[in-house]
C-alpha cells in the first residue's frame, strides 16, 4: 500500500479533470487494484476543516507515512514571498509544499503549473509563482535546485497542460509496482518514456508535413499545421498522437496546432500580438524549425519536397 | 447553552474547485450567520493585458479546468462581437456540442465524486439508507461511485472529436472552429452518447428509458414516478431523492430567492452574424431572471451587471460595469470580516441585487413565459420549487441532474444538423472594439467582457457564476448568495460540519474562476484589469 497526497496551489483542476478520465487503470483501478490509499484529494477527499489540517499535521510529523506527494498548480508565492495569496487550511500553502515534500518518498509535479509554472507564471507572474523545482527553464523553483525526496528522485515532472491521465497514471503504477527504478528522467526532469518522442511522432498530418503541403486556414481537412497555422508539433516533445487524448484523438488530429504545452517554455512568445496561431517567419522560413533541423536543410529539404509532392497530397485524403 | 455564540472557522471546505474558507456562528447549533473567503488568486487579466487579442482563447480555458469550454465559448463570441464576424452553422453546432459534453460529463462527476460521498458520513449512520449509500458511494470503492466516475469520462470523448482533447482545448476560434470532423466522427459521437445512454443514464441514473422520464412535468408526476415501479425508486436518482429526504437535506440552503441566467446555446440559424444586443433572441436555452417574491420572469440584459468591491480585498467600493471597473487591490490580505474578506467581488443586478446563478436559476427561468417559443420551456423545477416552498440543497442538486435530459436531446441536434461538406470557419478581418461573450458553465452564468485597442487586449473581464454565488457582503452589508444559504443550516457536528459542505456542493462553487488580479509591486498599472 502506498499513501498518496494530492493537493493544489495556483490551479485550474485540468490536471484532476484529466486525471479522472483515465483508463486503465482509471482511478478507481489505482486505489482498488494497486493498492494506492488517497489520503486526501482537494476534489475527492472527504475531510474538511479541522480534521484535514490534522491529517496533514500526522504526514509532516511522520505520524501518517507519506509515500507519494503529487502538487497540481503553482507555488504561489505573491505578496512579498509571503504566498498569502494562496491560504490553504489556516496558512499559506507554500509552507505546506516545503514541509510535505520534505517527508514524502516521491514527488510528483503534474502539470505545467506545478512543473514550471505555466499559465500563471505568463509575464508579469502576478502571482509571483514558480513550479516545484522549475521556473520555466530555470532550474530552482519553490523547492530548490537540490532538493531530492526520500527515495533520491528529484521532483518527477509530469508537463502538459493538463497531462494526460496516462502520463500520471502509469508513473503511479510503476511506483506503486516498485519500478520507480526504470524511471529514466530527462533534463527537465520529465520521464523519457513519454517525452523523448514529438508531438508530431503519430500526427495523421505527417505526410501533409514531409510533402510541405500546408493548412493556410482553420477548418480544413488535409494540411499540415505547422507551416502557416503555428504548430509546434515538430519541436515539442510529448506522445499525443501515439497516447490519444480521451482515447479518441490529439489536436493536431482535430486541426488545432500544437501550442508546445509539454515545455518549459509554454505559453511561447508570451502570448504576444500577432504570435497566437501564426507561424513566425524571416522571408518566409520559420524562425523556429522542426528540432535539429538547420535553416540550409530545411531550405533544401521543403524544396525538394514540394517538388516531389504527389497529387494526391493536395487533395481531401480525409474526406467526408 | 441557548444564546450562545460559538463561532467556527472552516478551512478548507473542499470538494468545491479551489480553496474556499468558511466562518459560520453557530447558535444552537443552527447557523446565524456566515462568511465565505475565497482564498486564491492568480491574476489572469493581468497576464491578458497587452496581449494577442487572441491570448483569451489559450488563457481563458486554463482559469477552469472543469470548464474550460465555457470559458473558449465565452473567449470565442466575445471576440466574434468585438471583430463582426460570420460564423457558420456547421461552427455554432461544433462549439455548441463541445460545450454540451463538457457539461454531460460534469452531471456523474459532480454527483459521485462530489456530492453523494457525504452521504457516508457518520452523521447519516441512523437513516436507513446509510448502509444502501456506504455500499453504492463509498470513495473509490463503492459499486456506482465507481461507474459513475468511469463513465463520466465518456461524454468529453465526443469533445475531443472535435477539440482534439479535454481538458484545455482552443479549437473555437472568432469565425467559427478549427476542426473539420468527418463521417465518422460524427457516427462515433452516436456511439459513445449512445453507450452512455445505455450504461448510466437508462440503467443507473433513471431506472428507465429517457422517454419514460420525459414524461414527467410536475412534481406530483415526479413522485408518481418514484413509486410506480422498484426500477425507479432504486436508481441512483430514486436513492438521492429518498434518502436526501430522509436526512433532511430539503429543509436548509435557501439562498436569496432571485435567479439569473444569460442563457446559451446559439441557435445556428439566428446566431451567425453575432451581436450583443441580438444575443437574447437567438438562444436555444433562453437567458432570464426569476424573483421568487414577485414570481416574475424578466430577460437578462449584459448591462445589468455591476460589481461592489466594498467587502473584496480592492480599496474601490463600485457598484461598477465590468467595462468600467478601474480595480483598486489593497496591498495585503488579512481577513477583517468587519471589513474586507474575499478576492471575490459581490455582483449584483442593477435593478434586482444579488442573484444565483446556476443550474437552480436555469431550471426556474425555464418554466417562464418570457421567451419565444422555439426556445426552451420546461416547469417540473419552478414546479416543484413552488411547491416544495422554495431552494434547498436537494432541490438544486436535483436541478442540477435534470438538465441531463436537455443536454442529451440538444447533443443529438447538433449530430443530426452537421452539414458535412459546408464550411466550419469564415476567416474574419481584426480589427478595435469592445466584445461580450456568455454562456452557461454547467455551475451557472459565464461571461468574458473584452476590449482590444491598437490590435492588443486593452481590458478583458470574467464574471463566473461563482462569482455571483461566493461573493462577500456588498456595501450595504447584504449577505452573498451562498452566505445567505448557509444561514438556517443545522451543524449536529461542529467538528465535522459536513452539512457546511452540502450547501457549498449544492452551488458547484468555483473558486479558480473567481480569483483576481492584481501586482503587490506596481499595483497601480495591472489594478486596472481583473479576471478568472
Amino acid at each position: 500500500m502506498a499513501n498518496l497526497l494530492w493537493l493544489q496551489g495556483g490551479a485550474c483542476s485540468g490536471n484532476t479533470m484529466s486525471f479522472l478520465n483515465a483508463e486503465e487503470p482509471s482511478a478507481c483501478d489505482l486505489v482498488t487494484d494497486f493498492g494506492i490509499n488517497i489520503l486526501w484529494h482537494p476534489s475527492l477527499g472527504v475531510e474538511l476543516g479541522n480534521n484535514l489540517q490534522q491529517l496533514l499535521k500526522d504526514c509532516v510529523s511522520g505520524k501518517i507515512k507519506l509515500d507519494i506527494f503529487v502538487f497540481e498548480g503553482t507555488v504561489v508565492n505573491a505578496p512579498d514571498g509571503t504566498g498569502t495569496w494562496n491560504r490553504f487550511a489556516g496558512r499559506p500553502m507554500k509552507e505546506w509544499v516545503k514541509e510535505l515534500s520534505a517527508v514524502a518518498d516521491f514527488v510528483v509535479a503534474i502539470g505545467d503549473c506545478a512543473t514550471w509554472g505555466g499559465i500563471p507564471a505568463i509575464a508579469p507572474n502576478p502571482s509571483d509563482s514558480v513550479g516545484l523545482q522549475f521556473l520555466k527553464k530555470n532550474h530552482g523553483g519553490a523547492l530548490g535546485k537540490a532538493f531530492k525526496s526520500k527515495a533520491g528522485l528529484p521532483v518527477i515532472n509530469i508537463p502538459g497542460c493538463p497531462a494526460h491521465p496516462d502520463w500520471v497514471s502509469q508513473i503511479l503504477v510503476a511506483v506503486a509496482t516498485g519500478r520507480a527504478g526504470d524511471l529514466t528522467l530527462d533534463e527537465y526532469q520529465r520521464p523519457k518514456t513519454f517525452f523523448q518522442s514529438f508531438t508530431q511522432t503519430g500526427c495523421t498530418r505527417n505526410m501533409h508535413f514531409a510533402y510541405k503541403v500546408s493548412s493556410t486556414q482553420f477548418g480544413q481537412r488535409n494540411g499540415c499545421l505547422f507551416y502557416d497555422l503555428g504548430c509546434r508539433g515538430p519541436m515539442t516533445h510529448s506522445p499525443c498522437n501515439r497516447i490519444l487524448w480521451n482515447r479518441q484523438s490529439s489536436k493536431t488530429r482535430a486541426g488545432m496546432p500544437c501550442l508546445g504545452c509539454t515545455e518549459p517554455e509554454f505559453p511561447f512568445h508570451d502570448l504576444m500580438p500577432g504570435t497566437v496561431f501564426k507561424t513566425q517567419t524571416v522571408m518566409g522560413v520559420p524562425k523556429e524549425l522542426p528540432t535539429g533541423v538547420e535553416k540550409n536543410s530545411y531550405i533544401k529539404y521543403t524544396g525538394a519536397a514540394k517538388a516531389a509532392a504527389p497529387k494526391w497530397a493536395e487533395e481531401d485524403m480525409f474526406v467526408v | 447553552m441557548a444564546g450562545t455564540t460559538q463561532t467556527l472557522d472552516i478551512s478548507p471546505v473542499g470538494r468545491v474547485e479551489g480553496d474556499l474558507d468558511v466562518r459560520v456562528d453557530i447558535e444552537d447549533g443552527v447557523v446565524v450567520n456566515a462568511w465565505t473567503q475565497a482564498e486564491l488568486f492568480r491574476g489572469f487579466e493581468v497576464i491578458l493585458r497587452g496581449k494577442d487579442p487572441q491570448a483569451g482563447l489559450v488563457v481563458t480555458p486554463r482559469a477552469c479546468g472543469i470548464c474550460g469550454a465555457s470559458h473558449l465559448t465565452c473567449a470565442s463570441w466575445a471576440l466574434d462581437t468585438a471583430w463582426g464576424t460570420e460564423v457558420p452553422r456547421n461552427a455554432i453546432l461544433a462549439r455548441n456540442i463541445g460545450q454540451l459534453s463538457e457539461s454531460l460529463q460534469s452531471l456523474p462527476r459532480h454527483h459521485y465524486a462530489l456530492f453523494m460521498i457525504d452521504m457516508v458520513n457518520k452523521n447519516y449512520k441512523d437513516s436507513k439508507y446509510f448502509e444502501e449509500a456506504v455500499r453504492r458511494y463509498s470513495p473509490f470503492t463503492g459499486t456506482n461511485y465507481e461507474i459513475g466516475v468511469t463513465l463520466s469520462a465518456r461524454p468529453v470523448e465526443i469533445y475531443a472529436l472535435f477539440g482534439g482533447q479535454w481538458p484545455h482545448s482552443s479549437y473555437m476560434v472568432p469565425g467559427g472552429v478549427m476542426c473539420a470532423p468527418t463521417l465518422t466522427d460524427v457516427t462515433r459521437s452516436w456511439g459513445i452518447l449512445e453507450h452512455f445512454r445505455k450504461n448510466w443514464i437508462e440503467p443507473v441514473w433513471l431506472g428507465c428509458s429517457i422517454e419514460r422520464y420525459e414524461e414527467i412535468k410536475t412534481y406530483e408526476d415526479f413522485l408518481n414516478w418514484l413509486d410506480e415501479k422498484p426500477e425507479h425508486a432504486n436508481s441512483d436518482l430514486g436513492m438521492f431523492w429518498k434518502m436526501s429526504m430522509d436526512i433532511g437535506l430539503d429543509k436548509f440552503g435557501v439562498g436569496c430567492g432571485r435567479y439569473v441566467t444569460w442563457g446559451y446555446l446559439p441557435n445556428e440559424d439566428k446566431y451567425q452574424k453575432p451581436t450583443i444586443a441580438g444575443r437574447n433572441a437567438a438562444m436555444w436555452m433562453p437567458s432570464g431572471t426569476y424573483d421568487a417574491a414577485s414570481d416574475s420572469h424578466k430577460l437578462m440584459e449584459q448591462a445589468f451587471c455591476r460589481e461592489d468591491m466594498a467587502h473584496a480585498w480592492y480599496e474601490e467600493t463600485g457598484p461598477t460595469h465590468p467595462f468600467d471597473r478601474v480595480t483598486k487591490p489593497i496591498a495585503k490580505n488579512p481577513p477583517d470580516f468587519n471589513g474586507k474578506y474575499s478576492w471575490a467581488t459581490a455582483v449584483s443586478h442593477q435593478d434586482l441585487g444579488r442573484l444565483e446563478a446556476g443550474p437552480l436559476a436555469r431550471q426556474l427561468v425555464y418554466g417562464g413565459n418570457h421567451t419565444e417559443s422555439w426556445q426552451h420551456h420546461d416547469g417540473l423545477v419552478l414546479d416543484m420549487y413552488k411547491k416544495m416552498g422554495g431552494a434547498s440543497v436537494l432541490l438544486r442538486h436535483f436541478a442540477r441532474m435534470h438538465e441531463f435530459k436537455a443536454i442529451y436531446r440538444n447533443i443529438e441536434h447538433c449530430l443530426r444538423e452537421f452539414k458535412l461538406n459546408d464550411p466550419w470557419y469564415i476567416k474574419p478581418k481584426e480589427k478595435d472594439g469592445q466584445g461580450w461573450g456568455a454562456t452557461e458553465a454547467i455551475r451557472g452564468a459565464l461571461c468574458h467582457w473584452i476590449d482590444v485597442k491598437d490590435g492588443k487586449i486593452k481590458n478583458y473581464q470574467i464574471i463566473a457564476p461563482t462569482t455571483w454565488n461566493v461573493g462577500p457582503r456588498n456595501s450595504a452589508n447584504a449577505r452573498g448568495p451562498i452566505e445567505e444559504a448557509l444561514v438556517g443550516t443545522p451543524i449536529k457536528d461542529p467538528s465535522d460540519p459536513v452539512e457546511v459542505g452540502h450547501v457549498a456542493r449544492s452551488y458547484d462553487s468555483c473558486l479558480v474562476c473567481t480569483v483576481h488580479a492584481h501586482d503587490a509591486k506596481t499595483g497601480e498599472e495591472l489594478a486596472r484589469f481583473r479576471t478568472a
